[in-house]
């Protein structure tokens, strides 16, 4: 009998792992296999040249190059502002809020990673509205909204994680910096920031995925489909996610679909490419922790 | 004949010291004169109290919540002796002076090398120079040099627990402690990396002051030069060499405390 049941156990966490590895595999063979024949000089920069195109001097026309440049923009800017304020909370949470603030303060981070995307995006378009009516007439949707509405929606990753890895160290781990005469702020710093670096980075890595997938914030805060490049931080601007969406919506040939698939393809390499980079970045602090 | 000079001089005098965690009394009614005269190893039931007892020379307990505490502690911690509740004490100064290690080796993360190096950087800030020559000097200090000078930049997670060891101990001599406390520092290892940590302290022990919290008695009466009996967060004894030699009269302690 217990036989049986432990048979079954395995056969199950086994079956289980099988199933999300094999949904996996199937969603990258079909993108793979509808976008990845529509690569080529034309996804990207449409009829303009490459050099021109990269460099701004012509204008890019139904292609991916300026949504690349807005999704890469947009998620550096979101990254910029709530990379430093999540870490820093995090730290706050796990090494100095006492109760009842720190459960209070936990509870609006809670109430924060529940808000719904679109929630997010409604408050930058009210933000926009009530500038507009009092302080500026010309305030307008755009890149910096956007960005900072992200950084928003992905502010409660970056604290939870940073606040669960400092949390996890054991207590031995916890009493080296004090019992070797360092203050609190070197100890945290010095001792409990460097070994937590694998979870913070974890959660770096999913907030930036999730910016830059996120198409709820950025519709109602200035994404447009045929803005160009980014006209700085006041502009409107493209981003690949909506261009997937606005493909799919509105395609009117089968080639224009697969493009779709293409530019979801871009999408998935380039989330990897920055979590490539948020792992360098790891990496680097990891030797320089090593370095005398 | 002047008694008075062959007098050893306390470096630690403890007066009415009561310790609580969320009230409730951990260590009571400590007082408590410790000379020079070799290791002072500390026994006693676990959850005697013999931990926080160590941690309060270090004042360590406050770094938990629920601490109280009353009562004076003083340490002889540069020629004179200091109360360490004392304000112009620093606290961190205090815990450079009086090292500690822990029952488990508790390296970091990092190089063999680098687990000297930080700590004695970031509480010294001695130049790079000052700090290689240092690492040599303890690492040799704890008999570790020959066995990691051609590996000091591997991860100091591994090394054998008994390196580990013997590695946070030099971790703590580096920064040049007038008082070492040793919590169970043999527990988590076999025999043999015991037997040489032993005889690293008997040989530390005319460098340092060294207060042990050891969980074997055979082990106490091989390193101690005296021995503290707890009991329910009270020191029942103080036994000098001359009193636990006698086996019969220790074996009677034993029965009747632990
Ligand atoms: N930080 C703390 N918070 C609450 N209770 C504690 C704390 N430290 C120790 N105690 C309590 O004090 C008693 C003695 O603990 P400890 O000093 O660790 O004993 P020992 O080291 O002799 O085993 C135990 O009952 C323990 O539960
Ligand atoms: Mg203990």
């Amino acid at each position: 009998m217990r036989k049986l049941f432990d048979i079954f156990i395995y056969s199950w966490v086994w079956i289980s792992t099988l199933a999300v590895f094999s949904t996996v595999i199937c969603l990258l063979w079909f993108l793979l296999s509808r976008g990845l024949p529509t690569f080529g000089k034309e996804l990207f920069f449409g009829q303009a040249s490459v050099w021109e195109a990269i460099t701004g001097q012509v204008r890019v026309w139904d292609a991916l190059w300026p949504a690349c440049v807005g999704t890469l923009s947009l998620v550096f800017l979101a990254a910029l502002m709530a990379v430093p304020l999540g870490i820093s909370s995090g730290i706050y949470l796990a090494c100095f809020a006492e109760n009842p603030f720190k459960r209070i303060l936990s509870l609006s981070v809670e109430l924060l990673a529940g808000t719904p995307s679109i929630i997010m995006g409604l408050f930058g378009f009210a933000l926009i509205l009530f500038l507009r009516n009092t302080f500026f007439p010309d305030a307008n949707t755009s890149l910096l909204l956007a960005a900072s509405c992200l950084a928003l929606l992905i502010l409660p990753y970056l604290i939870f994680t940073t606040q669960a890895a400092l949390e996890s160290l054991t207590d031995e781990y916890r009493l080296i910096g004090p019992s070797l005469g360092l203050s609190q702020l070197q100890t945290i710093f010095h001792i409990f920031l460097p070994a937590s670096g694998r979870g913070i980075l974890g959660g770096v890595i999913l907030s930036l995925g999730r910016a830059a997938e996120d198409t709820a914030v950025i519709m109602l805060t200035g994404v447009i489909a045929n803005a160009g490049l980014p006209h700085g931080l006041f502009g409107k601007f493209e981003a690949l996610p909506f261009r997937i969406f606005y493909l799919a919506a509105e395609y009117q040939t089968p080639a224009e679909l697969n493009s779709a698939y293409g530019t979801a393809l871009v999408l998935l390499c380039l989330t990897g490419l920055l979590y490539g980079g948020a792992l360098a970045l790891h990496k680097t602090l990891e030797w320089q922790w090593n370095q005398h | 004949m002047e008694p008075a000079l062959t007098q050893p001089k306390p470096f630690c005098i403890i007066k009415n010291l009561h310790i609580l965690f969320h009230g409730k009394p951990v260590l009571q009614d400590i007082n408590l004169t410790l000379t020079d005269c070799g290791i002072t190893v500390l026994v006693g039931a676990s959850g005697s109290g013999k931990t926080t007892f160590l941690r309060a020379l270090n004042r360590l307990n406050e770094y938990y919540p629920g601490y109280s505490a009353s009562g004076q502690i003083e340490l002889a911690l540069s020629g004179t002796m200091e109360n360490i509740y004392q304000t112009d004490l620093q606290v961190t100064e205090l815990r450079r002076r009086v090292g500690m290690v822990f029952q488990s080796p508790n390296v970091l993360p990092v190089s063999i090398a680098q687990n000297i190096n930080l700590p004695l950087k970031l509480v010294t800030g001695l130049d790079r120079k000052k700090r290689e020559e240092r690492l040599v000097e303890v690492l040799q200090e704890v008999h570790l040099w020959n066995e990691v000078k051609d590996r000091l930049k591997t991860k100091a997670s591994h090394l054998s627990g008994g390196q580990q060891q013997r590695l946070c101990l030099a971790r703590v001599l580096a920064l040049q402690p007038k008082i070492l406390l040793l919590d169970e520092p043999t527990a988590s290892l076999d025999f043999k990396a015991s037997g040489r940590i032993e005889e690293l302290l008997l040989e530390l022990q005319h460098r340092y002051r060294i207060i042990a919290v050891s969980h074997s008695l055979r082990q106490a009466r091989r390193i101690a030069g005296q021995i503290l009996v707890m009991k329910e967060g009270r020191i029942e004894h103080l036994l000098k060499k001359d009193q636990f030699e006698n086996s019969e009269m220790l074996q009677q302690l034993l029965e009747e405390f632990l």
